[in-house]
């Protein structure tokens, strides 16, 4: 879904609730959560190969994307992040042979059921990424930063509520 | 309260020339868990891991932060650091910094520090929350089972017992050697397929390694890798093999005749029989579905014959029992029904056969003694059509896949053909030659030229009856024209299929299987010869058509990864599994569903403390969990814990930023 | 809708074959026209048995206690009591041949207010799925319906979505009686336990609360059989079907038609996968 960035008086909008602002050289925080044997790796490669993208991605390492409680994506939206990254093996790569299947299938009701709830579809992303798949990668973050950048922060449910 | 150590690593200018190590270090000591925060050129060098371990020692640290490359680089350096200074190796974690900051963000190095900052930040969280852990040993017990007794199975179980590890080798029919057994030549050097393989034949009913059960089958397989417990069923053969010399007077006498497998039904056995002449070991078998003996308790004879008194009409199928380490499959192929091929006339028209009958009838040994002849009134023929990809690479009557050897044994047979009779000529209707391997395409050339074998590229649409001649109608689709040809005999090269007993193996080892019944590898580029199931390994067709090279080939393989699994008293496993807290565990068994591995069991256990009443619960076989985690983030009432993956782990990793 | 007379019957038969050691039913209450869940050891109770259009509760949960393991139960299911009920023996929490069910060929219960409760007018299955009696006549399953509230809810902007989500989930309590009413809800440690759900999503606020009920209707995502006994113990009146309700249309409309416990040994939609699930939504 395309969003236009809201703006007011130099301040960014959040897409979620029009009370919420920040100021203009806001910068979001994603939270990355990557498979250990393709995306980790992966974004390795990005490294080695230097190729450059947007700095607001925090990766967390897990074994496999079926490691990935969904409410490690609903803590992620509540405490710290203003988006999710969730990255595994391509279908019928998945180092577990299975995991990736039964992930995507977590991965596509919590994206619905987040969007339901109140928060921005492009919050919560999902990619596939290989070993080999460096450049992917770094387009990937690129995308999903300058997605989350448009929809602004979100600051419904921060740490400081509670 | 925890005591953490982080070291941040310079990695010459790779780290700090985008991040402000200093700051980043000065932010570090800002947590209120960090005990000590330093800075050095190369953490990873003599003198930096030197660092860490007085580090350790001197502020008595509770776990240890290294920030610089990926932990997929420097871990295990570092996580011996750790061991080295009396620090259990999984209290360390590591904050990449170079790969996720410094080289990423080489233009913006405001964002690279203050990203690198909370990376340690994170892992200073997590690191808060990991546990002692320790390597698990799993004890093994050295000795592998194979089951199949082709080629396949003869060379790994040779390979795996020349390593002095005792094998057992299951055989279904009466003797060793399988499909090979059957060929008469092999391509592309057309050795005498005889020639290679009994020698080994005897090598393995030889070997002081080698305990061979033929005639029998896997009836169950429990446990784990390292620790399996497996029946076998051993068919009734009512022979006593301890005394039988083999010297073959009871199949001489026997007076019931049946159709001979071994030769394709294209002559017969007795119902007392060894499958042929060369078979290990050379003991015969008494087929139970055709002796009149032991159908309606008349005849006898054999046991008249015998003079050591080695029938015994009274013997049953019996169970035996090992204890065994690995498993090795390797069940071959099967051959597809050309059935499906009507317009061909399959099945009305006794000249028309398959590519193994024109093998056995070439063969020396043969029921026609090496010549070639038509089913029909036994001529010999002189023009042979050869069609391939019968069955292969047909999705409407057979399947999908290329069986990979159809085209190098036709060529093979266009040879053996001219060989046998030199006046004939050999038709060869194809859709594409495949012919990658070492000395494949020359052979195909030879076929070609020396044999001067017509090949015609095109499918074949009807065959039909003139005289006593068959008339082939085909496409020849480099002149665009159709031709006929006046055949002789037909040869029919059918598609190579998983025996159609796979799948119910598969299910009793454990191991999975794809939708045309071939075992499924763990990996298809990586780990082509080990299954899924930890322990269990494949050899040749079983997995995928192969010709003979490859499966040799893979059939060592698998002798080597059970020689490595072997290799000490007790393997090694990365304690990073999952491990179930069975006060939580409600017994759903969803884990079960979910683990790839076939790792998840259920237990008893009483109700509660001292009570006589039992529930059910998972619980988690540590020599097969290879922590992924599937399990984890499906358990509703959160009983399962992965180790160095927890949850309080990941979420103090989350809220740490 | 009344099968009092045919309840009755059966249980005294029941009691009376010593096929069972207590029955699980519904009762009159005193007060006004509803009902409640009655459990009866005594077969000189059975008169009091009653079975009408407000036989609202999914009995089913009766069994989740672990002595219900070890006695013989019988038991009144109606159509998505039995869904909830096949869940529970697939996922092994009651033993089939400890319990007798009596499945109720459903014509629909009656809401607060009197009229055809809302999860009864879009149900899919009215009949048992799993019995060993059934009373009624069946009349098969029907087509799913997208929830009314969802559909409705989807048209609205984000904006006007999380507020009304905010709003709600202010009410919550936090007293977890929407998971002691569940009968799916049968783990010994919860998401939504005080102790967990403070690591998790933070304890007595709007937000924590409304994550940690995101996080359990997952646990109840390919689960949940739109019995509504969350929502009718809910002392907030929180409309916790919406959650459920969203992501049974998701699952639906993704995998395979996919609706819970309507087959013999399938554990839920999470717990199995095809290889052609969707597959847009990733990058």
């Amino acid at each position: 879904m395309e969003t236009e960035v809201k703006e007011a008086q130099g301040k960014i909008i959040s897409a979620e609730n029009p009370d919420i602002t920040a100021p203009a050289d806001w910068q979001p925080v994603i939270m990355g959560i990557l498979c250990n044997w393709c995306s980790y790796a992966g974004s390795d490669l990005t490294g080695t190969s230097r190729i450059q993208y947007p700095p607001n991605i925090r990766i967390i390492r897990v074994p496999c994307s079926s490691r990935v409680d969904p409410w490690f994506i609903i803590k992620s939206l509540q405490t710290t992040a203003d988006g999710v990254l969730i990255s595994g093996c391509h279908p019928g790569d998945c180092h577990y042979i299975s995991g990736n299947y039964y992930a995507r299938r977590r991965f596509l009701v919590t994206k619905k059921l987040l969007n339901f709830v109140g928060y921005h579809e492009n919050r919560i992303q999902f990619s596939w990424v290989s070993a080999a798949e460096g450049p992917k990668f770094a387009k990937v973050v690129a995308k999903v930063t300058e997605d989350i950048k448009k929809l602004g922060p979100l600051h419904r449910y921060k740490k400081e509520n509670f | 309260m925890a005591r953490v150590g982080v070291f941040v690593c310079f990695c010459g200018a790779n780290i700090a020339g985008v991040v402000d190590v200093p700051a980043v270090v000065q932010e570090a000591k800002k947590i209120k868990e960090v005990k000590i925060a330093i800075e050095y050129k190369y953490v990873c060098s003599d003198p930096g891991q030197q660092m860490i371990r007085d580090a350790i020692v001197q502020n008595r640290l509770t776990s240890v932060v290294v920030a610089a490359c990926s932990p997929r680089m420097h871990e295990k350096t570092f996580r011996k650091a750790l061991s080295d200074a009396g620090m259990n190796p999984y209290l360390l974690e590591i904050a990449n910094i170079r790969e996720h900051s410094s080289w990423v963000h080489q233009k913006d190095k405001k964002a690279a520090t203050e990203k690198a900052s909370d990376l340690i930040r994170m892992a200073v969280a997590k690191s808060i929350a990991n546990e002692q852990l320790h390597e698990i040993s799993v004890p093994v017990t050295k000795r592998a089972l194979v089951i199949g007794g082709g080629i396949a199975g003869i060379q790994a179980a040779l390979d795996i017992a020349d390593a002095r590890i005792p094998v057992t080798l299951v055989e279904k029919s009466p003797s060793i050697g399988g499909r090979m057994a059957q060929l008469d030549e092999t391509f592309p050097t057309l050795d005498c397929s005889q020639c290679i393989l009994t020698p080994k034949m005897v090598d393995v009913a030889s070997h002081p390694y080698i305990e061979l059960i033929p005639y029998s089958e896997v009836i169950e397989l429990q446990g784990y890798v390292g620790n399996y417990k497996v029946k076998i069923k051993k068919k009734a053969s009512y022979v006593d093999f301890s005394t039988c010399t083999g010297c073959g007077t009871c199949t001489q006498k026997c007076p019931v005749k049946v159709p001979n497998e071994f030769n394709m039904n294209i002559d017969k056995r007795k119902a007392i029989y060894t499958p042929f002449p060369q078979a290990v070991p050379n003991k015969p078998v008494i087929d139970a579905e055709h002796c009149t003996m032991l159908l309606k308790g008349k005849c006898g004879i054999c046991a008249k014959f015998c003079e050591k008194g080695s029938i015994n009409f009274k013997m049953v199928d019996e169970v035996i029992e090992r204890e065994i380490g690995a498993v090795v499959i390797a069940t071959g192929y099967d051959l597809w029904d050309p059935k499906p091929y009507e317009e061909y006339g399959v099945g009305r028209y006794k000249d028309i056969i398959t590519s193994l009958e024109f093998e056995r009838m070439v063969s020396a040994s043969g029921p026609t003694n090496g010549v070639p002849v038509r089913p029909s009134d036994g001529k010999v023929p002189k023009n042979v059509v050869f069609i391939k990809c019968i069955g292969s690479r047909d999705e409407a009557k057979g399947i999908e896949y290329c069986s990979k050897i159809c085209c190098m044994y036709t060529a093979k047979h266009a040879i053996l053909l001219h060989h046998k009779v030199p006046d004939s000529h050999a038709y060869i209707f194809y859709m594409d030659i495949r012919a990658a391997g070492k000395g494949y395409e020359e052979f195909v050339k030879r076929a070609q030229v020396e044999t001067a074998a017509t090949y015609l590229r095109g499918r074949v649409s009807k065959i039909y009856k003139k005289g006593d001649k068959l008339m082939v109608r085909g496409e020849d689709a480099q002149i665009g024209q159709v031709v006929e040809v006046e055949a002789d005999l037909v040869v029919l090269a059918t598609a190579v299929i998983a025996p159609k007993d796979n799948p119910a193996l598969a299910r009793l080892l454990g191991v999975s299987y794809d939708k045309y019944g071939y075992m499924s590898e763990a990996h298809p580029k990586l780990r082509p010869v080990e299954t899924a199931k930890a322990g269990i390994f494949l050899a040749g067709c079983t997995q995928a058509p192969k010709d003979i090279p490859d499966t040799v080939a893979q059939a060592s393989a698998c002798a080597a990864k059970v020689c490595g699994l072997f290799a000490g008293d007790t393997m090694k496993k990365d304690p990073m599994i999952s491990t179930i807290n069975n006060e939580f565990c409600s017994g759903c068994q969803n884990c079960i569903t979910v683990c790839p591995y076939q790792a998840i069991v259920t237990e008893e256990i009483p109700l509660g403390y001292g009570s006589k009443e039992m529930r059910t619960v998972a619980k988690i076989n540590e020599g097969v969990c290879q922590g992924c985690g599937s399990c984890v983030a499906i358990c509703r009432s959160m009983a399962i814990t992965l180790a160095g993956f927890t949850d309080t782990q990941i979420i103090n990793e989350i809220v740490a930023i | 809708m009344d099968y009092s007379k045919q309840i009755q019957e059966i249980a005294s038969k029941l009691f009376a074959e010593n096929k069972i050691d207590y029955f699980v039913g519904y009762k009159q209450n005193s007060f006004d026209d509803s009902q409640v869940p009655f459990l009866i050891t005594d077969p000189a109770e059975i008169p009091k048995l009653v079975f009408t259009d407000r036989s609202v509760f999914n009995l089913a949960n009766y069994l989740k206690p672990d002595h219900t393991k070890r006695k013989r139960v019988g038991l009144v299911v109606k159509g998505c009591d039995s869904r909830a009920l096949n869940l529970m023996l697939t996922e092994s929490q009651v033993k089939r041949e400890n319990v007798y069910i009596i499945g109720i060929c459903c014509e629909g219960v009656l809401n607060e207010k009197g009229e055809k409760a809302q999860n009864c007018v879009e149900c899919v299955m009215p009949d048992p799925v799993v019995y060993d009696e059934m009373i009624g006549t069946p009349t098969g399953k029907r087509e799913y319906k997208v929830n009314v509230d969802i559909r409705e809810l989807a048209t609205k902007a984000l904006e006007e979505r999380a507020d009304y989500f905010e709003s709600i989930f202010e009410n919550c309590i936090r007293c977890n009686a929407c998971r002691h009413s569940c009968p799916l809800c049968y783990c010994a440690k919860c998401c939504l336990d005080q102790e967990t759900s403070t690591l998790y999503h933070g304890a007595n606020t709007s937000s924590g609360a409304m994550h940690a009920l995101m996080t359990w209707s997952l646990h109840l995502a390919g689960r949940c059989v739109d019995c509504r006994n969350c929502e009718k113990a809910c002392p907030s009146h929180l409309p916790l079907h919406l959650l459920h309700k969203q992501n049974e249309s998701v699952i639906y409309e993704n995998f395979q038609q996919h609706l819970a416990g309507m087959e013999k040994d399938d554990r839920g939609a999470f717990y199995k996968y095809s290889l052609s699930d969707p597959d847009d939504f990733i990058l």
